[in-house]
């Protein structure tokens, strides 16, 4: 793994205060890892991401960007910036135009891309967010949780190798939530690097590999997310909570005499380990592109009719709309929750999520649990 | 129950050409009850909230508030808007004035009330969402949060009789999520009508009595959460999910590790429902009944109850632990800490507002009550 971000001894202070937002803080940021910001309001999560790019100035201390302290001359930080996508909590503050497309088209064709190319990634973005219908609407009549979406599908069109999530599914609705966390997880895998601040322990803890605490200006804690929440007097003090499938099987394992090991993240995890599952639904997996979903979806289902059948990704989903999928959210954990208690399904993924799905399976196996898993 | 609030076959549009927001939405609020309204993006719940309050008015339909039809009349809604008030997402959409007591005073002005009457509601709100020190600070100085607070300290002041908060603890950290959730248990049970929009489907699942579901400009779901989340097809066409332990709680019950009811909405009740050994022996919760003016420390050390865990829940319990100089370990969702730690088989001690008391022991009862596990309560 490479170091995309490093920072040593970082201090900054606003200008005209003088509380030290961020104080002699390190932290180093890996590639292709799935990394977590989490810390109570007004713990420096958002000045960190805006010292990432380079927006802020640090007082004292620097800032690398792939080993290089990062250059604040124009020049320097266009360079920066054309690399490092930022999605805000608050989707007024990055939205420019009055259109949705061409909201969404801002970042591209200042990037100065050709139009054929711009118009390319809007569509597919706009689409990964489910926007398509509302292209040509103003951004005024949106929702704030449609507005949230265009914003999203605005960082997306960048193409970034670093994608900075502040709050990715504050005011989204559950599916819509879920939607950004698969499209994490696709970015992940196609190598940018993802970092999330949120506020939502349950979500990012089913997703991130690392987790960085921040408290008072400094990184309390970094690394995989039980070896914080182990310690629930750090937890408190820093205003956090654990997520609650943390204490149920703690709880669980207290009073059955079990290990806590394997910690279950999700919910085939937790009813696998707790369940006592005898016999494994049939899982079968097919990835597909979005040219031939709807194909495949025909040839596998001949010989499988009346399985449940659920999509991930967002071009299967797109492509399978009208085939009466069953699951079309959240559909990677039904499906595995399914085959733990012993029922048939069939999950259509985008195939860039073949990693994931093995992982999945992985962890089941380390819990336990043979998933009867077929990938076609 | 009586019905409180009621839309009546509403439709409305924000502009003529554009589509229907509410297309035939009818929905009853009882009152004194806790009711979730959840939807997807753009389903209209913050136009049905506008709708409720009459700061719009329906293009067909009726809003009837105590079975009578709203006026609209000048000096009908300000009387109703006194009622009925209105926690928006965003805490800047209703920041009238440049300093926070101002701020909060602002509602009960509007009221006539008189100034001591005014001034004794501006000091106990603030107390409330725990911003008594930033009463003479600008509200420009304050943080998103802060500002969450101070308007909530607003819609307080005017002790209505219906609240309806949207997404309130949306861009909260837990810890000020667990604050806003316990003022809003707190005004339940003083007897106002809660209404909350919120895209937290495990929080809603833990706190609500009632659903409405809205989808298409209609309410698609009215009732107890169980029904709605047992039809997936609906949920998923609403644009939801299943809460989190509603679905490990199916699953187990697939599974055959006990039956489906009594459902557990809470995590700690989801343990020991999962739990095999039900003869464990869990830590004694001891209770502790504060009013405002209970000597908390001589309880502690009457009883000895020093050293152990100890949490806070509720308003007289917080004023009476101000007036001593007690340590307490949990300042927010003190009684699921509490709860989690007898769990551990340690004992621990809870200062808790008497009006609270049964939504403080709620999944201890639960867990007693079906079995699965004995929390001995105390109360002192």
């Amino acid at each position: 793994m490479s170091e995309i971000f490093r920072l040593e001894d970082v201090t900054f202070t606003h200008p005209g205060t003088t509380r030290k937002v961020l104080n002699k803080m390190n932290l180093t940021i890996e590639g292709g890892s799935r990394d977590a910001v989490l810390g109570m309001n007004g713990a420096g999560k958002t000045t960190l991401f805006y010292t990432l790019t380079g927006v802020y100035k640090p007082q004292e201390g620097t800032v690398y960007n792939h080993g290089e302290p990062v250059d604040y001359t124009r020049a320097g930080l266009q360079n920066l910036r054309s690399d490092v996508a930022v999605i805000l909590q608050n989707p007024d503050e990055q939205i420019f135009c009055s259109l949705v497309e061409e909201d969404v088209a801002f970042g591209p064709l200042n990037l100065g891309l050709d139009r054929d190319e711009v118009e390319r990634r809007v569509s597919k973005a706009l689409r990964d967010v489910r926007m398509t219908p509302y292209a040509r609407r103003p951004l005024q009549q949106l929702s704030g949780g449609q507005r949230k979406r265009v914003a999203i599908a605005g960082a997306l069109a960048m193409n970034p190798k670093i994608m900075i999530m502040d709050e990715p599914t504050a005011g989204l609705d559950p599916q819509a939530s879920m939607e950004v966390m698969e499209l994490a997880e696709k970015l992940h895998l196609q190598g940018v690097t993802v970092l999330i601040s949120t506020h939502d322990i349950d979500i990012i803890y089913k997703w991130a590999d690392t987790s960085s605490i921040l408290y008072n200006g400094k990184i309390e804690y970094s690394g995989p997310a039980e070896g914080f929440y182990s310690d629930p007097e750090t937890v408190y003090r820093c205003g956090l909570l654990t997520p609650s499938i943390f204490n149920m099987n703690r709880d669980i394992c207290a009073i059955d005499g079990m290990d806590v090991d394997p910690y279950p993240r999700n919910c085939c995890e937790f009813t696998a380990k707790f369940g006592n599952p005898k016999e494994s639904g049939r899982l079968v997996c097919v990835a597909a592109e979005e040219e031939t979903a709807a194909e495949r979806y025909e040839e596998v289902m001949k010989d499988l009719k009346g399985v449940q059948t659920g999509v991930y990704g967002s071009d299967v989903r797109y492509a399978l709309t009208d085939n009466g999928i069953d699951f079309r959210f959240d559909a990677m954990d039904m499906c595995f929750t399914d085959a733990v208690r012993g029922k048939d399904s069939v999950l259509f993924y985008d195939s860039i999520y073949t990693p994931t799905i093995k992982e999945q399976a992985d962890k089941l196996r380390k819990i336990g649990f043979d998933v009867d898993l077929e990938v076609i | 129950m009586a019905t409180l609030l009621e839309a009546d076959n509403i439709t409305f549009s924000y502009d003529k050409k554009g589509p229907k927001v509410m297309d035939g939405m009818s929905m009853k609020i009882e009152e004194g009850k806790k009711t979730a309204i959840m939807g997807c993006n753009g389903a209209g719940k913050s136009t049905l909230f506008s709708l409720l309050n009459a700061l719009r008015k329906p293009d067909s339909g009726k809003v009837l508030f105590r079975d009578k039809p709203l006026t609209y009349r000048h000096k009908d809604i300000i009387k109703m808007r006194s009622e009925v008030s209105i926690l928006f997402q965003n805490p800047n959409d209703m920041m009238f004035k440049p300093y926070v007591e101002q701020d909060v005073a602002f509602g009960p002005e509007n009221m006539k009330l008189p100034k001591e009457e005014i001034e004794e509601r501006v000091q106990e709100s603030l107390f409330a969402v725990g911003m008594e020190e930033y009463r003479k600070t600008p509200i420009m100085k304050l943080s998103y949060g802060q500002r969450k607070r101070v308007t909530l300290a607003g819609v307080l002041a005017m002790r209505p009789s219906v609240i309806i908060m949207d997404e309130p603890t949306a861009g909260l950290d837990p810890q000020m999520a667990y604050e806003v959730m316990e003022i809003a248990e707190q005004m339940h049970s003083s007897g106002v009508t809660v209404i909350m929009a919120s895209h937290d489907t495990d929080l809603t699942y833990s706190w609500a009595d009632e659903l409405r579901v809205l989808y298409g400009g209609k309410c698609m779901y009215a009732g107890e959460p169980e029904p709605f989340y047992s039809d997936f097809e609906s949920v998923q066409k609403a644009g939801l999910l299943l809460p989190t332990v509603f679905m490990m709680n199916r699953t187990l019950a697939d599974l055959g590790k006990g039956s489906l009811e009594p459902y557990p909405r809470a995590q700690s009740q989801m343990a020991l429902k999962t739990a095999q050994h039900k003869d464990v022996d869990l830590g004694v919760l001891h209770v502790i009944k504060a009013e405002r003016d209970t000597d908390i420390k001589a309880i502690i050390d009457d009883y000895q109850l020093g050293g152990m865990p100890t949490g806070v829940y509720g308003m007289s319990a917080r004023m009476a632990l101000r007036a001593t100089s007690t340590d307490v370990d949990f300042l927010y969702n003190g009684p699921e800490n509490c709860t989690m730690k007898c769990l551990n088989g340690q004992d621990s001690v809870l200062i808790c507002d008497p009006l609270m008391f049964d939504k403080a022991v709620t999944s201890a009862m639960f867990i007693n009550e079906h079995g699965f596990g004995k929390i001995n309560i105390d109360v002192v």
